[in-house]
């Protein structure tokens, strides 16, 4: 296996600048393969692309290298294609029927990675189904108190994606709809209290007018259809 | 402990590999045993089995427990070296994923040790993950005692004094 040196000159390196602003739409949509997928990128960053490194711990399909800020060390975002079939033609084509990935595949694209030099390693997958799946078992695996917190350095994409993979957990989603269903109990409550008899305090401080008025409705409501006048 | 074991771990071995993992774990677990740790066999938090587990105290109650994971690399034929780095990155974040402190990577052979020393040592110095402390490789042989030369040493060493 060719060992390349990291600090080799890039021959292979397609380089884009701020010039080419015009192309800066990312429509993955229209991305026909996963290639033309990782050659995309906001073109308003400066950065570079490398394709098909092998550092010696496997291919990675695709490095972007990008630049924040020139006073800021680049970033190094590696891309992982994962395929059915393993190498060396151990695996099975069981994953298409899951439609997930076996988790020692996962775990050794997001290896070869992060022993490449990566700072984020994304595992590029076929479709968004199995991006998500990816992400999920990451984040499950990350949950138990992993030394490294996985989930913060791979995710799972797909060619097509137009929303990140990640899932929002139960804990961002509950509380807004536990606003909604309070607010639903209230205003019940501000009905119920409306029209029925008031208990404790506000009954005593309830004026014999509306008292009156009040158990007429009350007895002119709860009559049986047929009796009401 | 098992029962979260991803599929693609849950496939058969060949009987002639398991021999090996079984010769490959046999002076592990001796060992374990005789220093007085907790031995744990295909322990899997579910990341995938790790071979040999140790977990001991470190003295104090308030003191975490410290797990050293062995795994066994069963390489029998020239072909299979060739995927070894695909085994040694599986290896590696399943073990860290598995919450094992330090990992023991154990060969059947020393050249085969010594490739992988190289490609564990090799790594850019650049990247936020640094495994040379994490990973440790050996073969059976150098886990059992040399007391023989550790003998000569000491007469050596005794020898000096008199002297």
């Amino acid at each position: 296996m060719a060992r390349i040196n990291e600090e080799r000159h890039y021959d292979d390196i397609v380089k884009h600048n701020n010039n080419n602003n015009n192309n800066s739409n990312r429509n993955f949509n229209n991305t026909s393969s996963t290639g033309d997928f990782l050659s995309q990128l906001d073109q308003s960053l400066s950065y570079s692309i490398e394709k098909d490194v092998d550092y010696g711990y496997g291919k990675v399909d695709a490095i972007w290298h990008i630049s924040f800020h020139p006073s800021l060390p680049s970033s190094k975002f590696g891309f992982v294609k994962i395929q059915s079939q393993e190498r060396g033609g151990k695996g099975t084509d069981q994953d298409w029927k899951d439609n997930q990935y076996s988790l020692r595949k996962i775990e050794e694209a997001i290896g070869r990675g992060i022993r490449s030099g990566c700072d984020k390693v994304f595992l590029v997958a076929d479709n968004e189904e199995m991006a998500k799946s990816i992400s999920g078992r990451i984040e499950w695996l990350s949950s138990f108190g992993s030394i490294i917190r996985f989930d913060a350095v791979s995710t799972g994409v797909s060619p097509n994606q137009q929303k990140p993979s990640t899932i929002t957990p139960s804990q961002e989603r509950l509380p807004e709809g536990e606003k909604i269903r309070k607010e639903d109990m209230r205003e019940r409550e501000q009905k119920f209290d409306k029209y029925n008899r008031p208990q404790g305090e506000r009954a005593e401080q309830e004026s014999n007018e509306k008292k009156l008025e009040r158990e007429i409705q009350l007895d002119e409501n709860s009559r049986p259809i047929g009796q009401k006048k | 402990m098992n029962q979260n074991m991803d599929s693609s771990y849950r496939r058969e071995r060949p009987q002639e590999i398991r021999q090996i993992i079984e010769t490959l774990k046999a002076p592990i677990i001796q060992l374990g045993k005789k220093i007085g740790v907790e031995i744990i066999e295909d322990y899997d938090q579910g990341a995938g089995p790790i071979d040999v587990l140790w977990t001991f105290k470190p003295g104090s109650e308030a003191l975490p427990d410290i797990r050293m994971g062995f795994v066994c690399i069963p390489i029998i034929t020239t072909a299979e070296e060739d995927y070894s780095e695909f085994t040694i990155n599986e290896i590696i974040i399943k073990s860290m994923m598995n919450i094992v402190d330090k990992l023991v990577i154990v060969v059947p052979a020393e050249n085969m040790a010594k490739r992988i020393i190289d490609s564990i040592e090799s790594m850019p110095n650049s990247s936020f993950l640094q495994l040379r402390k994490y990973v440790t490789v050996l073969t059976p042989s150098t886990l059992v005692p040399k007391t023989d030369v550790l003998r000569s040493r000491e007469r050596k060493e005794e020898g000096e004094m008199i002297e």
